[in-house]
């Protein structure tokens, strides 16, 4: 059992009044420091590399041909089961990183991939599953729209060349250790 | 002919005062929620009109849209008067507020309000009283547990509170000898420490702390009470009827501010500055009624919620006793037994 | 029958076969990848290796596949020395196999990544290059091949050469340097060139009509019968997210078709896809046909068949028993002889699996007191009636285009009969929307499930056939 002992008001406690304007000028003080509200639209909000917004898939700067092979790594990782891929077979020629080719070819590339903004929760899993680095979070944030078929994304919405991707990819190449080498041994 | 002169008046009157006082309560639901961002670090309303003043507006064009519920089992035609029964009180007790000492119209003789009577402040007071009504009305024509619970813990503090009220102002009465709120507040003409707060200073803390228990508002504001009755005798109230409470309210904060001005704050009087002209006397006026609004929203964004067993001992162990001593005191000084 | 010990279990083992063959009659998974029940073991792959200890002494390391059972031999799967040589073996599988997993259709089924996951190999220590080979050899229609990715395993040519018996595939070049090819790089040929897809432990043999199609983790998956001929192979088919089948492979049936199919019923499935299929009913308005729900279809298929003179009706050779069980009451409500439309016997008869005769059914039919009839025959019956039902999957498709006289026909297919004179089409359910049983050739009972959701206009064909008996009955009796 613990006995909590009151603590003893001294008369000018007991009197209410001091203690009162005490709190009014404490609140009086408040209304004159700096507001921590965001002023939204107007003030945008900050992003980074860190920020994981709407996936992207990243197009190759040389080519503008897309990464993706569509797996299916992302759509299994998916906790949302927002993705949807169809693949079909390729000809294309190969993923060219920093000049050197290394693959000989792709032969699967995405017939259709279909993401559900409305059941994505941006949680990243793609990206993490991802094997060819070809989905990436973008910093894109602001995704309303008015109508629900045209917030799922087809392949014509979610392609971004890698450039523009390029704080996200170093910033999980540089967090994930198992990144690290370059896809180029493969 | 003069007879259409004086209706003239009275209708100019009307418009000026009423038109004011409904404007000025619209602005404080607005500095409420200012006043309360600023001590809480946020902006506040901040996107209708410049700093967010059409607010109110905006407001009131929402409620007008909401749709309109009334409660099975309430009994519809109480439930409909309600909120103009809440109102009522306010609009005519401001109807005996002099806002200066002399009336600028045409061929208007006495303070410049809509009417001047021999017992205003007794008038005053007992349209205050009344103003219970409303609350104990929509309370239990809701036919809700909440609303019920609300107003009679109203209509208890009301009683409780009302006494201490009175009694304060008494030894003002007492003091300036008249029932008449503009002789009260000429009595306090000239220098600042000629006010009465000077001279009466228990008798206007009493008061104010009974104002806030008078309109309901913070730190006793039990009919609302959130956390305990969802929203208390309005909980069932939506659309222009709920506007119509809120409106109410804010009216009978401007009344008691304006009544606690009068009696304690030397009225229209500008200090040191005898027979001002009537607008300033009006600008000395409002000011002070400002001042003392911002003082309310300030208390009530300060001060937490009291317990009702607390609030029921303040008023009847504390604050009845003060003000009935100090009665006693004043009456004794003022018939010169000492 | 003699007795052995498998992890401390003893077991009977069949002295004729291979250890690994005991193991798993008992229950117990040894990996494997060129050891296949149906071939002779070859012992080319070494991941099967466990520790096997005779006579008290100290276990040795040994391929099971390779390795003859003997009275009291003592086997343990999981010994240590079992599972680092099998992490050796996998080291050097995987040091030529190419990353490919991200396009590999194997991959999700692939016992190379099961195995590496399971022995937690997964890094090499080889810093050479990956051996550079075809990635895309084009062996045909069916097979497309993978050189890198082959693990040399020769499943693939022992099928050939010992189930099929017509080898057109081999192991060429020598010891580091060798590749599955075929010779001259000529296309293969013959029937059951999808097998080998289904042989290959890894993706170097996939399916051209299945490529990148779907992921394989995908697929629901639900055991049927195919329907191509009386064999009635045992199948999974595999239905992408509740929609088209997407790949149909046998499933291991020791009575009817071992682990094989035919690629005429592997690659049957777009007679199941068919875009245009029939939803609801189809109901004659004066010369055209107007769109209705089923129910309003077998409405105006009983006014019809109630106000008609003679009547036939002409069952498929699809029809399952049960829907058979359906058609006798409604043929004695309308007083027709019970027959069936039985096509000739194609060409794609072989030693294996292939009957020739496309009627999967035909036992469970002739049971149910159904007479086969020719295609011919049926026309002519057709015609010369006043009205005509024809119930089943592809009746319309079997009796051809025939022209229908004053003949007023009622059909129910998964198709409509266009033609003039046509009453009502009725839709109908695939057989891999519905639960039944079909009689092979040899009596063997196949069963089928429902592999995919039957579209929510359509009902299953036996409710339609009871509700038209049903509704006929009741007019009946007011006439």
């Amino acid at each position: 059992m613990v006995i909590v002992k009151r603590k003893q008001l001294s008369f000018s406690e007991k009197l209410y009044l001091p203690e009162i304007l005490k709190g009014m000028s404490m609140t009086f003080r408040a209304m004159f420091k700096p507001r921590t509200t965001r002023q939204y639209p107007e003030e945008p909000l900050p992003v980074n590399e860190v920020t994981r917004g709407q996936p992207r898939l990243a197009t190759n700067d040389e080519d503008g041909s897309i990464r993706c092979v569509s797996c299916g790594l992302c759509e299994a990782a998916c906790p949302a089961y927002a993705i949807t891929i169809d693949g079909q077979d390729t000809d294309r020629n190969a993923i060219t990183i920093g000049g050197d080719v290394t693959e000989k070819f792709i032969e699967r590339e995405p017939e259709s991939f279909d993401i559900d903004m409305l059941r994505c929760i941006l949680c990243g899993f793609c990206e993490e599953a991802c094997p060819k680095d070809a989905i990436f979070m973008s910093d894109e944030l602001e995704l309303a729209d008015f109508n629900r078929n045209d917030l799922i994304y087809g392949l014509d919405k979610l392609k971004r060349p890698v450039s523009q991707l390029r704080p996200r990819i170093d910033y999980i190449y540089k967090v994930n250790e198992r990144w690290q080498a370059p896809s180029s041994t493969r | 002919m003069d007879m259409l002169i004086t209706i003239g008046v009275i209708v100019a009157k009307l418009t000026c005062i009423y038109g004011g006082m409904v404007v000025i309560a619209a602005l404080t639901t607005l500095a409420e929620r200012k006043v309360s961002a600023w001590i809480q670090f946020r902006y506040g309303p901040n996107r209708v009109g410049p700093w967010g003043v059409l607010q109110p507006l905006a407001d009131g064009v929402k409620f007008i849209f909401k749709e309109e519920l009334v409660p099975d089992g309430a009994n519809k035609w109480l439930f409909r008067l309600a909120p103009a029964i809440s109102a009522m009180p306010a609009m005519m007790g401001v109807a005996v507020i002099p806002f200066a000492a002399a009336s600028p119209f045409y061929q208007d003789e006495g303070p410049l309000a809509i009417a001047s009577l021999q017992i205003d402040v007794l008038y005053i007071l007992a349209f205050s009283g009344l103003s219970i009504y409303g609350i104990i009305l929509g309370g239990w024509a809701s036919n809700s547990k909440f609303s019920l619970l609300g107003a009679i813990r109203a209509s208890a503090q009301m009683i409780s509170y009302e006494l201490a009220l009175i009694l304060s102002i008494m030894a003002v009465v007492v003091m300036t000898g008249s029932f008449q709120m503009n002789e009260i507040a000429n009595a306090q003409g000239g220098a600042i420490w000629n006010w009465n707060i000077f001279s009466q200073p228990l008798a206007f803390i009493l008061f104010l702390i009974a104002t806030f228990a008078e309109t309901n508002r913070h730190p006793f504001d039990f009919a609302e009470c959130e956390p305990e009755l969802v929203g208390g005798f309005h909980t069932e109230f939506s659309s222009m009827r709920f506007a119509l409470f809120f409106l109410g309210e804010y009216c009978a904060i401007f009344v008691m501010c304006c009544m606690t001005v009068l009696f304690f704050l030397g009225g229209y009087h500008v200090p040191f500055m005898e027979d001002a002209p009537w607008f300033l006397q009006v600008g000395a006026m409002l000011t002070k009624v400002i001042a003392l609004l911002f003082l309310f929203i300030w208390v009530r964004w300060t001060i937490p919620r009291f317990r009702f067993d607390q609030l029921m001992d303040l008023g009847w162990k504390r604050f009845l006793p003060l003000a009935l001593a100090n009665l006693l005191v004043t009456g004794a000084i003022a018939s010169g037994v000492f | 029958m003699i007795k052995i010990t498998v992890n401390g279990r003893e077991v009977e083992a069949d002295p004729t076969k291979p250890l690994i063959a005991a193991c798993d009659d008992s229950g117990i998974d040894v990996p494997r990848y060129c050891y296949h029940p149906a071939m002779e073991p070859k012992g080319s792959c070494r991941i099967c290796q466990v520790e096997v200890s005779e006579g008290g002494r100290p276990g040795r390391v040994m391929a099971a596949c390779r390795t003859q059972v003997s009275e009291g031999m003592v086997v343990n799967t999981e010994a240590d020395g079992a599972h680092d040589a099998r992490r050796e073996c996998l080291e050097f599988l995987l040091k030529n196999h190419p990353l490919d997993c991200p396009i590999c259709d194997k991959a999700g089924e692939c016992t190379l990544q099961d195995y590496s996951f399971q022995e937690q190999q997964a890094a090499g220590r080889t810093g050479e290059p990956r051996a550079n080979l075809e990635k895309r050899v084009d062996l045909g229609d069916v097979i497309m091949l993978d050189q890198e990715r082959c693990i040399l395993c020769t499943r693939c040519v022992r099928f050939q050469e010992e189930v099929t018996k017509k080898p057109e595939l081999t192991n060429a070049g020598l010891a580091s340097n060798s590749y599955i090819t075929t010779f001259a790089g000529r296309p293969l040929t013959g029937n059951y060139q999808g097998n080998l897809a289904d042989v290959c432990p890894v993706g170097a043999l996939t399916l051209k009509p299945f490529r990148f199609k779907a992921r394989v983790w995908n697929l629901e998956k639900s055991s049927s019968t195919c329907a191509e001929c009386s064999r009635g192979c045992s199948i999974s088919v595999e239905v992408l997210r509740r929609g088209d089948v997407k790949r149909i492979r046998p499933v291991f049936n020791p009575d009817v078709n071992q682990w094989w199919m035919c690629d005429t019923g592997r690659f049957s499935f777009p007679e199941v896809n068919d875009p245009e299929r029939l939803l609801g009913g189809l109901v004659a308005n004066g010369a055209d046909l107007m769109g209705s729900t089923t129910g309003e279809a077998i409405k105006h298929a009983a006014s019809v068949l109630s106000t008609s003179g003679s009547k036939v009706l002409i069952a498929s050779p699809f029809l399952t028993v049960e829907e058979a069980e359906r058609v006798q009451p409604l043929a004695a409500a309308i007083g027709a002889e019970l027959l069936f439309v039985s096509p000739d016997a194609n060409d794609l008869k072989d030693d294996l699996l292939h009957t020739g005769d496309p009627c999967p059914n035909r036992k469970g039919l002739e049971n149910a007191g159904f007479r086969g009839i020719s295609p011919k025959d049926a026309a002519d019956r057709v015609t010369g009636a006043d009205a005509a039902v024809l119930v089943g999957e592809r009746i319309l498709k079997l009796l051809g285009g025939f022209d229908l006289g004053a003949t007023k026909l009622v059909t129910f297919d998964t198709t409509a009969c266009l033609a003039s004179g046509v009453e009502a089409c009725i839709a109908t359910p695939f057989y891999v929307e519905k639960a039944g049983t079909w009689i092979n050739v040899d009596g063997h009972e196949g069963e089928l499930t429902i592999a995919r959701p039957l579209p929510s206009s359509v009902s299953p064909l036996e409710t339609s056939l009871e509700e038209l008996t049903k509704t006929l009955s009741r007019t009946g009796a007011s006439v």
